[in-house]
Order: C-alpha cells, then structure tokens, then sequence
C-alpha cells in the first residue's frame, strides 16, 4: 500500500478509536450524575458543577486523540 | 410595559428576519463547496468564491522586534491583555457605593470568582489563592472569547518577506501559551506549599519516615514489626515517587487539554464557515463560546483545587487517601 493510502487510514482510525473511549466515559458520569440528582433533586447544583468538572477531565483524553489525528493529517 | 406581538416585536420584523436568514442559507449554500459539487462552476465574482481553510498549527511570525519573533498569537494576548487591563481602569476610576450597571457586573463576576475560591479552599485559603485564580481565569476565558468577535481572523498583514498571514490569532490555539500557563500554575502549587508547610511539604514526595523507623526497630530486635514496617515503608517510597511524577505530568494535561480543546473548536469553526458560508458557523459559534468558558473555569478550578491539596498537612492526607 501507498504511503498516501496509510496516513488516510491512520488518521480515521486514530480518531476513530482514540474517541470512543471518552464518549463512553462521558456516557457513565452523566448516567450517575442523573441517578444522583433523581435521588436526591435539592443536590442537583453541586452534582452539576461536580459533573462539568469530571467530564472535562474525560473529555481531555479525547482531545489527545484528535490531536493525534490533525497532526498525522496536516503535518506528516 | 404591555406585551408585544412575537418575541417583543411585531410580526413583520419576524418576517423580515427569516426572510433575510432564508436567502442568506440559500446564497451561502449555492457559493460554498457544496453548491458548487452540485451546479458546477456558476461563474461568480472573485470576492464570493470560499477558499478552502489552511489550518497552521505553528503561529506565524510577524515581525521581529530586536531580534526577537513576535508571532500573531502574541499579538492576540496583548490585544488581551489591553482589553483586561482597560476594562477594570475604566471601571475602577469613580466606584460607587450604589454601583451602575457595568461596576456591578465586574462585581458580580468577580464576587463569583471569590466565592468559588473560598468555597473549595477554605476562607483564607481562598483569600490567598484568588489572585492567581482569577488571573489565569479571565485571561483564558478573555482569550477565548475575543477571539470569536468577528473580524478577528480576517486582518491580513503582509510580512518583510512577503508571506500573507493573519495578524491576530486566539493565544490559546498556539501551544505556547497554554504551556507557559501550566507552568505559572505548577511554580505558584509548589510556592504556596512550601510557603504553607515549609520543608515538610517535601515530605510528601521523599517519603522515607517509615522506612527508616523500621530499619531503627530491626535493629533493636523487633524483627517481625520491623519487616512489616519495611514493606509499609517500603510502599509510601513508591507512592511519593508516584505523587512527584504527577505534579510534571500535570503540566503536559493542563497544556494539552486547553491546546486541543481551542484548537480543534478553532478547525471546527473554519470548516463550518467554509461548508456553507454565513449560516453553518452559527451553532458551533455557541458551542465555542461555552467551550472557553468551560475550559477557562476547568484550567482555573483545577489549579484552585491543587493549591488546596498542596497546603493540607501531609498527615491527614495520608490517612484519608
């Protein structure tokens, strides 16, 4: 195969793969965070801002894979 | 105040607004990429064809100043940096008790910040640690939104050697910035922990009081307690190289999450311009507005929170964790 062909397929699985494990991730805090405030709806302002705060974290890793990807795809 | 007709304004204004929207849709969508995949080259005049976006990673250098590079990016945060300070010259110079409309949004923006820092760090603590907060806060979210104001990206200068590049760009998107950022927050948790604890805060790192205590009661005869406090000694050795490793690790998480996440949003909105020009960028604008506001809070309640995990006495935090 072309070294053309490769980068092509290296970005879109980079991307691919590198980002289904944060949506997953950001899948499970919000699931818990909506648990935790149908428990108990008078908490739901320090689950939220505890929840935006978590899924930034996660969100980060995401965006190490899509770093990745730009870079294989306009630089290399 | 009565009430009026749709959305505080008559029913012809509604009319002319989606009327204006709906021939901006169609037009953008006939002049982008996509009308011209679909009808082929219509003829259009020069200043209506979209060229496709460059994206560069690498800000582009402008002009040198005593042989120094000044790249676009450096320009964005100066632009800043003006902003931020003529703002609150402006607002500070005839303070009132009763304060008008703009004092007291400054205020409230900054009484929030305050209210968060106490919050997660204590009344004094927070006091001690707001400046730095706040700083790294607003110049992050400030960098963010200005460079959304349209015209931003659009001002072209032309450099001593003849390239054609933008003279502004958001100082988040050049990975310089973020980096120098993650340092400034890694110098001021290590300041403020040795202001706090003294010698002691480096403790957490070189944990060796165990195991040496364990050495001191094998040798007094305790055998079985000394090979236990061993391996217990043993085990804090290894979780204090653990914590000493996280602190650098966190600077690269800190430059790399605001760099990607201002980078990617600033590809995003270049593409989105491009594929149908005037309309498509419209959602990911407000996307891009939340963004910076989420990710300047993320870089700023982080650093508010290691700060406070730098100053706890290490014996209680070794019990609880």
């Amino acid at each position: 195969m072309e070294a053309e062909v490769m980068k092509m397929l290296a970005v879109g699985l980079t991307a691919g793969l590198g980002l289904m494990g944060p949506a997953l991730g950001i899948g499970l805090i919000g699931f818990s965070a909506l648990q935790g405030i149908a428990r108990n709806p008078e908490a739901s302002g320090p689950i939220m801002t505890n929840m935006i705060l978590v899924t930034a974290f996660c969100e980060a890793i995401g965006i190490y894979a899509l770093i990745i990807a730009i870079i294989l795809a306009m630089i290399v | 105040m009565p009430k009026r007709g749709y959305f505080g304004v008559s029913f012809y204004v509604v009319v002319g607004f989606l009327a204006v929207f709906f021939v901006l849709l169609v037009t953008g969508f006939v002049i982008g990429p996509l009308g011209r995949s679909l009808f082929g080259d219509l003829g259009l005049p020069a200043w209506l064809i979209v060229p496709r976006p460059v994206p560069e990673l690498p800000a582009e250098v402008v002009f040198h100043l005593f042989g120094f590079p000044v790249t676009n990016s450096i320009i964005g945060a100066w632009l800043t940096m003006l902003f931020l300070v003529v703002f609150a010259y402006v607002i500070t110079r005839r303070m009132k008790i009763v304060p008008g409309r703009l004092q007291s949004a400054f205020e409230s923006l900054l009484g929030w910040l305050y209210h968060l820092c106490q919050r997660v760090a204590g009344e004094e603590n927070g006091r001690r640690f707001f400046p730095v907060v706040a700083t790294i806060f607003l110049f992050v979210a400030f960098n963010a939104w200005l460079s959304l104001i349209p015209g931003f990206g659009s001002i072209m200068v032309t450099t001593a050697d003849g390239h054609h590049v933008h003279l502004l760009r958001g100082a988040n998107t050049d990975i310089n910035m973020p980096l120098a950022l993650a340092l400034i927050s890694f110098v001021f948790v290590e300041y403020f922990g040795l202001q706090s604890l003294g010698f002691h805060y480096l403790g957490k790192f070189l944990n060796i009081g165990q195991f040496l205590r364990s050495i001191g009661q094998i040798v007094r005869g305790r055998v079985r307690d000394g090979m236990i406090g061993m391996f217990t000694g043993l085990i804090h050795i290894f979780v204090g190289c653990l914590e000493a490793m996280s602190e650098f690790i966190r600077i690269v998480s800190f430059t790399f999450r605001l760099f990607g996440n201002m980078t990617a949003g600033e590809i995003l909105l270049l593409i989105a311009a491009f594929l149908v020009p005037w309309v498509f960028a419209i959602p990911f604008y407000g996307l891009e507005l939340l963004v910076g506001f989420v990710q300047a809070l993320i870089f700023g309640g982080l650093t508010l929170v290691f700060l406070t995990l730098a100053v706890v006495h290490h014996g209680e935090q070794g019990a609880g964790d």
